[in-house]
């Protein structure tokens, strides 16, 4: 039995199958779970939903995403503020952060140079790096932008652009993940570790 | 669910779902395709790089009843052309390429002439440092392997034949002259000057070298092709007559080939009255 499509309830789940990852058969049992909910706890995630589009923004300094006008990161001073690490998307961001691995400032770039869509430095924040470099208290830019067509080419371009600055620019290194076998990684993924290996 | 094999260059790659790819190929017994790859984002997949951009590889597919787009289920990589991911203006030039091939081709539609010329596209670009001059002539070769070979020899708009010279200026036999000849991309090749000056759309200048150097790009054997030199005047005539040409039969701008130098510039070709024209 289908519903009918005029219903609030179908509403609801043309809403929900537009998300990522959602398809129908999700949908419709998310939106009988909210049905079946507590009123006040149905509301409490339209209410999340709503604080956050009004109340979330972009960091003016960095790109990513804040509540104010800096992001969490540039606001703490404990963070080492001689190092910025260049990312396309904050998802990329709170993937590094969760990692607990780095602890200096970021740069997001909210896109990626593509010569295949002809997605130029001005569709990108790379102006606002720049504009960082031109303040001194940087000494080193790590570029983690995807090992992709588009992200090889955003870090090309930004080496080259940075290089005025006599900033130390360096690329996260190429390889194989953890837990794998060597037998199955492919050619270029094999060459380019090899070529980035280091001492031991 | 029959299982398709056959060699193919990657044309795109687009980011589908969670984890997802959708990857556009020009294969050589199938033509252009269009299939998913499941989780080839993740980091352990067993598809690694062989779904990047100018990847020649060979391609395992399976066909989903009523679904358009192919489950792609194992690329072994042939050639990575890795020096094209590795300088943006190699890139760029392998961008407009695969860019090409696939605004002139249809799904389905095979054409192995098309596939060896992308190949042999890529390996020049590797190879040669006008990279330029190179897409350039990339571009007039694959046009001539489709429907929309420039016309060189009459005028695409009257028809009327262009005078063999006398004696033959090319050994192979094509050459023809003619006076105040221009290009016209809406006309797809050149025009005699009459028709020229009555067109509507706008003609580009071609000089009696930029028309030579045009034949001698579409009627060379591909072997020879390397050879072939434009500078100056001719090659700034050719570019703009090709580059307007590709706008008219691609339906829009395809992104610059120079793309870091034409950033923020205004093409100086392309057509008047519209910037989009339909076929």
């Amino acid at each position: 039995m289908g519903v009918d499509q005029q219903s609030l309830l179908f509403r609801l789940i043309r809403e929900l199958v537009r998300l990522p990852g959602i398809g129908q058969k999700t949908a419709q049992r998310l939106a009988f779970h909210l049905l079946k909910a507590e009123r006040e706890e149905a509301l409490r995630l339209a209410e999340a939903i709503q604080a956050v589009k009004e109340g979330v923004t972009f960091c003016r300094r960095c790109r990513n995403i804040a509540e104010g006008e800096l992001c969490e990161f540039c606001l703490d001073p404990k963070r080492d503020q001689t190092k910025i690490l260049v990312v396309e998307e904050p998802s990329t961001l709170y993937a590094i952060e969760r990692s607990g691995g780095y602890r200096g400032l970021y740069h997001v770039l909210l896109g990626a140079l593509s010569p295949l869509d002809g997605i130029g430095p001005a569709d990108i924040h790379a102006q606002d790096l720049l504009d960082r470099l031109k303040e001194g208290e940087t000494q080193e830019v790590i570029v983690a932008t995807n090992p992709t067509i588009e992200g090889e080419a955003t870090a090309i371009y930004l080496t080259k652009v940075m290089k005025p600055y006599g900033v130390r620019v360096s690329r996260i290194a190429y390889g194989i993940p953890v837990g794998m076998d060597i037998e199955y990684a492919d050619e270029v993924t094999l060459i380019k570790s090899i070529e980035g290996r280091r001492d031991l | 669910m029959p299982l398709l094999k056959s060699t193919a260059i990657t044309l795109k790659s687009r980011k589908w779902g969670e984890a997802d790819r959708i990857v556009t190929f020009y294969t050589l017994r199938y033509g252009k395709l269009r299939g998913v790859a499941r989780g080839a984002r993740r980091i352990k997949s067993r598809f690694g790089s062989a779904l990047e951009p100018f990847v020649y590889c060979d391609l395992n597919l399976f066909e989903k009843h009523n679904d358009p787009l192919y489950r792609i289920t194992q690329v072994d990589i042939r050639e990575t052309f890795p020096q094209l991911r590795e300088d943006l203006a190699l890139m760029s030039a392998a961008a407009r390429m695969v860019n090409l091939v696939s605004a002139v081709t249809a799904e389905g539609d095979p054409s192995p002439g098309i596939f060896e010329t992308l190949a042999g596209g890529l390996r020049s670009l590797q190879d040669n440092n006008d990279p330029l001059l190179t897409t350039l002539l990339f571009q007039i070769r694959l046009l001539g392997q489709t429907g929309f070979r420039p016309v060189t020899d009459h005028c695409a708009a009257c028809g009327k034949e262009f005078p063999a010279p006398h004696p033959p200026l090319s050994p192979w036999g094509e050459r023809r002259e003619v006076r105040g000849a221009q290009f016209s991309p809406v006309s797809g090749g050149v025009v005699c000057s009459p028709c020229g000056s009555r067109r509507p759309d706008r003609c580009l200048p071609l000089s009696a070298g930029s028309l030579a150097f045009l034949q001698q790009a579409l009627h060379l054997p591909a072997s020879l092709l390397t050879r072939l030199r434009a500078t100056g005047q001719v090659r700034a005539e050719v570019e703009a007559a090709i580059e307007s040409y590709v706008t008219v039969v691609a339906g829009k701008r395809l992104p610059p080939v120079d793309f870091l130098a034409a950033e923020g510039k205004e093409p100086v070709y392309g057509l008047t009255r519209s910037p989009q024209v339909s076929l």
